[in-house]
């Protein structure tokens, strides 16, 4: 009986430790869980492709850029080290040299050379880009690319049209492992470049031939993940994809976790739960209610770190339609709007209510303008303002109610995606304001962003949310007010305006607008400009740019986003602070960078 | 079984010329519309849970009719009670703009209600007649029917409502019950022309046949009575599929926004307000829920009562 009762205790002790052996990935030190808010929804069965948008190519553990962008209020060339350990720009931002890691290797043990971001920068030409434009005349295209040694490449911007955007978008190549993807570029392809790049007979043909090839390299599917971050995928399944470090990795001493899981998610309520319960190490910027919020900071090791995020949410208007090609209907409504409300209700967390609209989120304002941003009109809630910017627009008030100047009803339809539930809050919180100003509001949705996004370029909506904002290079800034979809089109190093409601001309602005103490502008001319001059001359184009969105209100901005992300210290610390730099990047570059601490008792 | 003779209309009824002058025939009907209406409430006392079904829907019909004049225009918020806890002011809280959830429930039951009274009229007529035609006329109507029939069965109504949705907005009650009613009535169709064909071979038929009575008459007057319980529950169910189908739509967010939506305040809550997540939007998850519970509940009470009044063989007495 009592051999009996050893040998059972002996099979219950296996059958336990089997158990606890079991799961060895998710019970092992040094496992970091987060999931990728550039890949909600994993696809198993994607291939391992940084080109491809659902390969299993996780930017900043398995998929390396030469830099990592930092969150710079106003300097878009500022990077952390990825492939390249150091970099020397031009002052001119004319070139760009790059000095790879020494001894730098691929996961799989082959060193890392320049010919290897040759390569990658190849394929980048094939999937288009602004320093990998083919037409020869695009602004900020890369016009040479030359290895200078093993370890060292230098690229060269042409200098027929330059532009400040060059840098980054060499900085931001993705790098793959020639000897792993040679097959896909054919041997000639950098003499059908230079040919694509240049004005000789057969350039057209050429162009065509790299740019067909992009089918190619997107469905490139590579037997095995040979990698130059962090981490090698090991495996993926629909829940999640694990990664294990690399051991070859430059600074892999310093990384902290041993592997990594990126779990699945389709919807952000999915984020939240993995919070609630503690699961996530990182979570990027996902939005947020406020309830929820104290719930995920209930969960023990729990943080909320809050840093700048140069994006804004604007409420943009159609003005070819009416009334909103009336300026004083555009700021009637801005004075309607009480935007801390709006901010209240839809985005409490993520979000703080816009101090006016400038075309610049509140911080980058402040860096960018100074004392001028006190200069602008803030449009505080106003509601007799409005009613007299109404009444200048011609329209009239009959039983209470808003109508067009001929009498005729005022139905304003704001349009969101069903699918974005702070805009779609918002959207309603705006709405109801009007209705109780008197103004007939609704709230219209579309099924899906994809789908909105081409309703919207097609001229089918009055109003819409738009994203607006998007630094930090203030020509992506401006573009977003007063780029293709204002009417003005870049194509071949040339600026056109085009006609509201053609190729893409939504938003429908004036080409020329009379800004008061600026004069006769052009804003999307100025915006190009700000591609190629320097910052003192940046900071005059752009003080005169925010005069005329404040003044014209293409768009009201509504709130500006906070990056508000959650991290746990459970099992990890030295996680970026409130306001820090790296805050926009993976969490991913926050390993590599050795920035993140596995906790001692882990 | 035998009506008794009444002499007369029905008590202090005047007679205008409309009145038959038989007055047999009058009082005979009179009598059963009486005796009818003793019947309906002997089985409807017979459970107590019935007379609650009935009184479920009659709540509910009444919101669907004044629901929205009990409350204003545009409903208050209140920016300081954003998603607040059940009160006796809030008796389910608030929602994300602090207006009150049950003011929500309550305007929203026009929409939904008479979104669901469209799809089951469309999808009991449409249905009815296809089944009556095919099952009555047989032959090449019925193949034709039938076939017609099949090919709507197999077309599968959610992903193609998510299609139209696309490029129809359905902002109103009436056009979205009447792409739901064309889109599901093939299986009332179906079981319409099983019941006619099992009904005309029957011998009250063969006699109807056999007096040289038009086909109207006994389509009308034979057979539709005969399966007016049948017809009369089936429209009631399809009332839980309309709500059912359009909640889910909205909820999914792929039909246009409307606050007071039941489908869009799940919506809302879920996916904004994460009552999945956290009990602070749980209130404003559970009013339209429950809301769609009580309306299943009260209709399937209803069916229960009814199958009874329209099938004798059921009755206890």
């Amino acid at each position: 009986m009592k051999r009996l009762a050893a040998a059972a205790v002996v099979l219950c002790l296996a059958a336990v430790t089997a158990a606890c052996g079991g799961n060895a990935d998710s019970s092992a030190g040094g496992v970091f869980t987060t999931i990728d808010a550039l890949k909600p929804g994993i696809d198993a069965n994607a291939p391992i492709n940084p080109y491809n948008p659902k390969g299993n190519a996780f930017r900043g553990y398995n998929a390396e850029w030469l830099g990592w962008t930092k969150n710079h209020l106003t300097d878009p060339n500022q990077f952390y080290p990825g492939v390249a350990q150091s970099w020397q720009i031009a002052p001119d931002q004319s070139s760009i040299t790059l000095r790879l890691h020494p001894g730098g290797k691929w996961s799989d043990g082959e060193p890392i050379t320049a010919k290897d971001v040759k390569f990658s920068i190849g394929l980048a030409y094939t999937q288009g880009g602004t320093a990998y434009a083919l037409d020869p005349s695009a602004a900020g295209t890369a016009s040479d690319i030359k290895i200078v040694d093993d370890r060292t490449i230098k690229i060269t911007q042409a200098a027929k049209n330059p532009s400040s955007s060059f840098v980054r978008s060499v900085m931001e190549t993705v790098i793959v492992p020639e000897h792993v993807w040679r097959g896909v570029l054919p041997a000639d392809f950098w003499q059908r470049l230079k040919l694509a790049q240049s004005d000789a007979p057969g350039a057209e043909v050429a162009r065509a031939g790299i740019t067909s090839l992009a089918d190619k390299v997107i469905s490139f599917a590579p037997p095995r993940d040979v990698s130059a971050g962090p981490f090698v995928l090991k495996r993926v399944n629909p829940g999640e994809a694990l990664l294990v470090k690399n051991k070859n990795f430059y600074n892999a001493a310093n990384v902290a976790a041993d592997q990594v899981r990126i779990l699945n998610y389709t919807g952000n309520e999915q984020v939240w739960n993995y919070l609630v319960s503690g699961r996530l190490d990182s979570a990027p910027f996902t939005a947020v209610p406020a309830g929820v919020m104290r719930r995920i900071t209930e969960t023990p090791g729990n943080a909320v770190v809050r840093g700048y995020s140069p994006v804004s949410e604007g409420l943009a208007f159609n003005q070819s339609r009416k009334p909103y090609d009336n300026v004083h209907v555009r700021r009637a409504l801005a004075y309607l709007i009480d935007r801390r409300q709006v901010t209240k209700v839809a985005s409490p967390e993520g979000g703080t209510a816009s101090l006016t609209t400038s075309g610049l989120h509140q911080q980058a304002a402040k860096a960018w303008l100074g004392d001028g941003l006190a200069a602008l009109d803030p449009y505080r809630h106003d509601p007799a303002r409005a009613a007299n910017e109404l009444r200048a627009a011609g329209m009239k008030k009959v039983a209470g109610r808003w109508t067009m100047p001929d009498g005729g009803p005022w139905k304003m339809t704001i349009n969101v995606p069903a699918s974005f539930s702070d805009w779609l809050a918002g959207a309603k919180a705006v709405t109801s304001q009007l209705n109780d100003a008197g103004i007939d509001a609704e709230v219209v949705t579309t099924a899906d962003y994809p789908l909105y996004l081409e309703e919207m370029a097609a001229g089918k909506y009055d109003l819409g949310f738009w994203l607006v904002a998007l630094g930090p290079a203030p020509y992506n800034i401006f573009q977003r007010l007063y780029g293709a979809q204002n009417g003005w089109q870049l194509f071949g190093g040339r600026l056109r305006h085009v006609a509201p409601g053609t190729e893409g001309n939504w938003m429908g602005g004036a080409e020329v607008i009379d800004v008061k103490g600026a004069g006769r502008v052009n804003p999307g001319e100025l915006a190009v400009r700000l591609n190629s001059v320097p910052e003192a001359e940046q900071r005059r184009i752009v003080s005169t740019l925010a005069r005329t969105a404040n003044q014209d209100l293409p768009v009201i901005q509504l709130w500006d986003y906070v990056n508000t992300q959650v991290v746990n210290t459970t099992r990890f610390t030295g996680f970026p602070g409130n306001e820090s730099d790296a805050l926009r990047l993976t969490s991913g570059v926050w390993l590599q960078l050795g920035m993140v601490k596995r906790k001692s008792h882990i | 079984m035998t009506a008794p003779v009444i002499t007369g209309g029905a008590p202090g009824a005047p007679r205008t010329p409309d009145t038959p002058a038989i007055p047999g025939v009058s009082g005979t009907r009179a009598t059963l519309r009486r005796n009818f209406r003793r019947g309906v409430w002997r089985v409807l006392r017979r459970k107590p849970s019935r007379i609650v079904g009935v009184a479920i829907l009659g709540v509910f019909a009444f919101m669907g009719i004044f629901g929205p004049l009990l409350y204003p225009a545009r409903l208050p918020r209140d920016d300081n009670a954003l998603y607040a806890a059940p009160s006796l002011a809030h008796p389910f809280g608030t929602d994300f703009e602090g207006t009150d959830v049950l003011a929500l429930v309550i305007t929203g039951a026009r929409y939904v209600l008479l979104t669901a009274l469209v799809t089951a009229v469309i999808t009991v007529a449409l249905g009815t007649a296809v089944g009556l035609f095919a099952g009555f006329r047989r032959g090449r109507w019925d193949t034709v029917l039938m076939r017609i029939t099949d090919m709507k069965l197999t077309i599968p109504a959610l992903p193609l409502l998510l299609v139209l949705s696309t490029v129809w907005k359905f902002t109103s009650a009436i056009e979205m019950g009447l792409v739901l009613g064309l889109l599901g009535w093939g299986g009332v169709a179906r079981a319409v022309r099983a019941q006619t064909l099992s009904l005309r071979e029957r011998g009250f038929i063969e006699a109807a046949r056999g007096l040289g009575l038009s086909s109207g008459h006994i389509v009308g007057r034979e057979l539709l009575p005969s399966m007016a319980p049948f017809i009369a529950m089936n429209m009631l169910i399809a009332v839980t599929g309309a709500v059912y189908a359009q909640v889910g739509l909205f909820f999914l967010g792929v039909l246009p926004f409307d606050a007071n939506n039941w489908g869009v305040m799940l919506n809302l809550a879920v996916f904004g307000g994460g009552a999945l997540t956290t009990t602070t939007a749980l209130p404003y998850m559970l009013a339209p829920l429950l809301a769609i519970l009580l309306l299943t509940l009260g209709i399937v009470l209803v069916v229960d009562a009814m199958d009874e009044i329209f099938n004798p063989r059921l009755r206890e007495d």
